[in-house]
């Protein structure tokens, strides 16, 4: 804790100085609030390393390669290649024949906030009682004893960002998690994973707070919502810059008043807060990249963009990841205009396409639903090969949580996040066999001591009984 | 070549929609009576007229089907197609009521909308009939099922096949919210209706006891406490369809299941029963506390028991995405369900078990329904390659399709 608050002081000592051009002062007793005070007690538990022998792997990058070997020691993928030379103590499992992919990343998820059984009690994924609640975490909500994780991983997730629900303009922050059993929730989270924002573009929040006559009951309503709140946030990050630039002048000032909302948002501002934007209609978006030029932030991932194939060349060049379903539509009009060639649309568009489930039965089969996806492409003739399309669900969905460089693809030095599948992974007939995290074996469909549970399933499902 | 494919379908159909001949070589036919590989398909206005070796070798479009599959068209058990449109905007809305004054007498197909967005959606991707079932909003009885047939000029072909009930939790909270008093309310009626059919005529002249339900409602009952009309019975919970096959046992109804989460738990009390049951093979999280017992091989467990199996889905999808009952399907296969099973819980048995007026079948005579998948007929890469509803070819053309063709030309020029 001691070294990230150095580290942000660090940082605000830079920006400080690139306002004002002067030398830095050894910052004396600056307060500044603890940016991560419920910190990940994940672990990575120690295993022994072990090989997976001629399988025919995507590699989450574009690529496919058939019968390679894979090496994972220390919880790192070690090595890739064809043949490798394997120390002979090394685990050894034949993948000859087998698929494998990284594991599947759902950069959409309300498990543990919106768990199984879902009864008013356990329902906390949305606080629907201002339209600006940027200081509630998501993290605060999860159950982790909710069965729906355990089906996740059993379907080859390994990754998931929980987030808060879309009643709201800005819903609160949402948590990275690694999918593996743990008592509290920060034994899940993913160490040192940027936060993010959710954000609601559209009809959920004027219908929320228009049927109890409060702002906003329209778009333009949404927009003042969301822009007064950055005014706000802009004026309280610089009450913070001005006390760090006075304190280090050398003067007695004491720390503005923290506001949780505010310091979620002025978080945003800084670019350590990355905002996932619930945000169907294409012209919506349009709007949310200029405010968020008015306000000097950026914009990761709109998520159920179901018009972002509309979108899609501004998207690809404000660097926006599309965060979309293979085929849901018509439940809102603002999920009228489904295409399902809408993920193959924006990756033809050369933006970041990013297949995402909001929903516990999809989560459990991304693999079907980038088949889907893949196949509308092809029907009208892009092409997709399944090493291209696996893409959608590992490497750009990494992308779109600033997390590409340890998950979502099977590199020298990534993490060993890893699903062996007993077909093809884009077959409807395939299951994920054995699911790795961190190289540990957290499920294995043949072997029934390693295919954790819940808590709550205990005297509801017999000792030993296991349920798909 | 699967491109081609669609381009001459696009100059054929613009032709022509049922007459004249079609010749499909070397797909995999799935019929109930198996799998015929690699075989030839005539279709002669609209009509199969031979499978198999000994088909005439030419006709006016004729598409090589290898690699590909034929199956009977989808059949969706459980759906809203026509009676929706956009769901959270209510005028659109007309799959159940929220008038306390209509329950059995609601008649979900008076509302079907042959020129729904929906249709052609689901059509293009294989689906070609589906159940309307309604859904309560005030009662525990929710209305009668409708059958629809999604063809060029979509129509209703049963306006009343059954009697639609929901003794899910839902439902049993619209009838005082105790299982208990949701079952008095339930017999009460049965045997009101049984009463008002004994004494229709005193009754309507206003010379017989007072009920509860109007006479519209009990009008609609008649048919099924007198044996006749299927009662579709929506529940979950393990002890819930034991109590509801025992209700059906003592009010001696024709009885068909639906939803059945936890069926497995009881399969073989539902087999002995004879009861058919309508279900989504998806479901395997414990979503409520009538739900516990899901798991993802319910379809196989109730299936291995001798449950005749009719399939919806998937999930909430189940319809604008009616077609996706193939997703759930495959899913079942994934977890042991036989795959000529899930066919047939797809295509044949629905038609089957209502008694309705559908082919369901791939068979010399048949006006055929059917789909020509581009691979095996359960992969969700397998496109519908060639769909013919009432003998008649279905055209590729949905709004998703025009919207989908207007902006690629746009990210073309970009």
């Amino acid at each position: 804790m001691k070294n990230a608050l150095s580290k942000s002081l660090a940082l605000i000592t830079v920006m400080t100085l690139g306002a004002c051009g002067e030398k830095a002062e050894t910052p004396g007793d600056i307060n500044l609030p603890n940016k991560n005070p419920y910190p990940s007690t994940y672990q990575i538990p120690e295993s022994p390393a072990f090989a997976l022998i001629g399988a025919n792997i995507l590699t989450g990058e574009g690529t496919e390669l058939t019968n390679t070997d894979l090496l994972i020691a220390n919880g790192k993928i070690v090595a890739i290649g064809a043949a490798l030379d394997i120390e002979p103590d090394t685990i050894k499992i034949d993948a000859k024949g087998k698929w494998v992919t990284p594991g599947l990343i759902d950069v959409h998820s309300h498990m543990g906030v919106y768990p199984s059984p879902s009864t008013s009690n356990h329902s906390d994924g949305n606080e629907m009682t201002s339209p600006v609640t940027a200081e509630v975490w998501a993290e605060h909500s999860v159950w982790p004893e909710d069965p729906q994780f355990e089906k996740a991983l059993a379907g080859g997730v390994t990754t998931v960002q929980i987030l808060p629900g879309s009643g709201n303009l800005i819903g609160g922050r949402g948590v990275t998690l690694k999918n593996i059993p743990s008592i509290t929730v920060q034994g899940m989270k993913f160490p040192g994973a940027p936060y993010s924002l959710k954000m609601a573009c559209g009809e959920n929040p004027k219908r929320v707070y228009g049927s109890r006559n409060t702002l906003p009951s329209t778009r333009m309503g949404n927009m003042a919502g969301y822009r007064e709140a950055w005014i706000q946030a802009t004026e309280y990050k610089r009450s913070w810059d001005d006390y760090v630039t006075d304190s280090q002048a050398g003067e007695d000032v004491d720390p503005p008043s923290r506001n949780l909302r505010l310091e979620t948002l002025a978080g945003v501002l800084e670019g350590d807060i990355r905002i996932h934007n619930h945000c169907y209609k294409a012209d919506e978006m349009a709007q949310m990249i200029d405010m968020s030029k008015e306000f000097g932030y950026k914009i990761a991932a709109f998520h159920h963009a179901v018009e972002a194939y509309k979108a899609a060349p501004i998207l690809a060049k404000e660097g926006i990841c599309g965060v979309m379903w293979a085929d849901w539509w018509g439940f809102k009009q603002e999920a009228f205009d489904m295409v399902r060639e809408n993920i193959a649309l924006v990756d033809y568009a050369k933006a970041c396409a990013v297949i995402h489930s909001d929903d516990p039965i999809q989560v459990q089969r991304l693999n079907q639903e980038i088949a889907k996806a893949m196949s509308a492409g092809n029907r009208m003739g892009l092409n997709i090969d399944a090493a291209k399309a696996i893409t959608w669900g590992t490497i750009n969905a990494a992308k779109s949580l600033g997390l590409d460089n340890q998950i979502g693809s099977l590199a020298v030095g990534k993490n060993a996040d890893i699903v062996l599948w007993t077909k093809h992974p884009l077959s409807i007939y395939s299951l994920a066999q054995k699911v790795w995290i961190d190289g540990n074996l957290r499920f294995d469909r043949f072997d029934k001591s390693v295919q954790p549970t819940s808590d709550f399933n205990l005297g509801i499902i017999s000792a030993g009984e296991a349920r798909p | 070549m699967k491109n081609n494919l669609l381009f001459i379908l696009l100059l054929f159909t613009s032709l022509t929609t049922s007459a004249g001949s079609i010749l499909i070589k070397g797909a995999d036919i799935y019929s109930t009576n198996g799998v015929l590989p690699q075989s030839n398909l005539y279709i002669d206005n609209g009509t199969i007229t031979a499978i198999g070796r000994n088909t005439p070798l030419t006709a006016d479009l004729e598409i090589n089907g290898e690699g590909m599959s034929i199956t009977a068209g989808l059949f969706n058990a459980s759906t809203h197609i026509g009676t929706v449109e956009v769901s959270a905007i209510s005028p659109t809305v007309d799959f159940y009521s929220e008038n306390e004054a209509v329950t059995a007498s609601l008649r979900i197909a008076d509302a079907f909308n042959p020129r729904s967005t929906l249709i052609p959606h689901n059509r293009v991707h294989g689906l070609t009939h589906a159940l309307l079932v309604p859904e309560s909003g005030t009662n525990l009885f929710s209305g009668q099922v409708g059958l629809v047939q999604l063809g060029n000029q979509p129509k209703v072909i049963h306006d009343s096949l059954a009697m639609a009930l929901d003794f899910t939790e839902s439902g049993i909270r619209l009838a005082g919210n105790s299982r208990a008093a949701a079952l008095v309310q339930l017999r009460q009626a049965l045997d009101d209706a049984k009463d008002f059919s004994r004494n229709r005529a005193a009754a309507m002249a206003g010379d017989h006891r007072d009920y509860i339900l109007s006479y519209a409602d009990l009008s609609a009952l008649e048919s099924v406490v007198n044996g006749v009309k299927p009662l579709l019975v929506k529940t979950h919970r393990a002890s819930d369809i034991t109590t509801i096959l025992a209700l059906a046992k003592d009010f001696q109804l024709k009885l068909i299941l639906s939803g059945v989460i936890e069926g497995w738990m009881v399969a073989s009390e539902i087999a002995e029963a004879g009861v058919p049951v309508i279900m989504d093979p998806i479901h395997n999280l414990p979503e409520s506390y009538e739900s516990l017992g899901a798991r993802l091989d319910n379809a196989k467990l109730l299936s291995d028991a001798g449950v005749t199996l009719l399939l919806t889905g998937m999930g909430g999808q189940d319809t604008h995405n009616a077609y996706l009952v193939k997703q759930s399907a495959g899913n079942a296969v994934a977890n042991g369900l036989p795959k000529s099973v899930a066919i047939a819980a797809m295509t044949s048995n629905p038609a089957k078990v209502f008694g309705a007026t559908v082919s369901g079948d791939i068979a010399v005579g048949e006006i055929a329904d059917l789909v020509l998948w581009g691979g095996d007929p359960l992969e969700m890469t397998s496109e519908a390659q060639l769909v013919l509803i009432n003998g008649e070819v279905i055209p590729m053309e949905s709004r998703s399709f025009q919207l989908r063709d207007r902006y690629f030309k746009r990210l073309k020029k970009n």
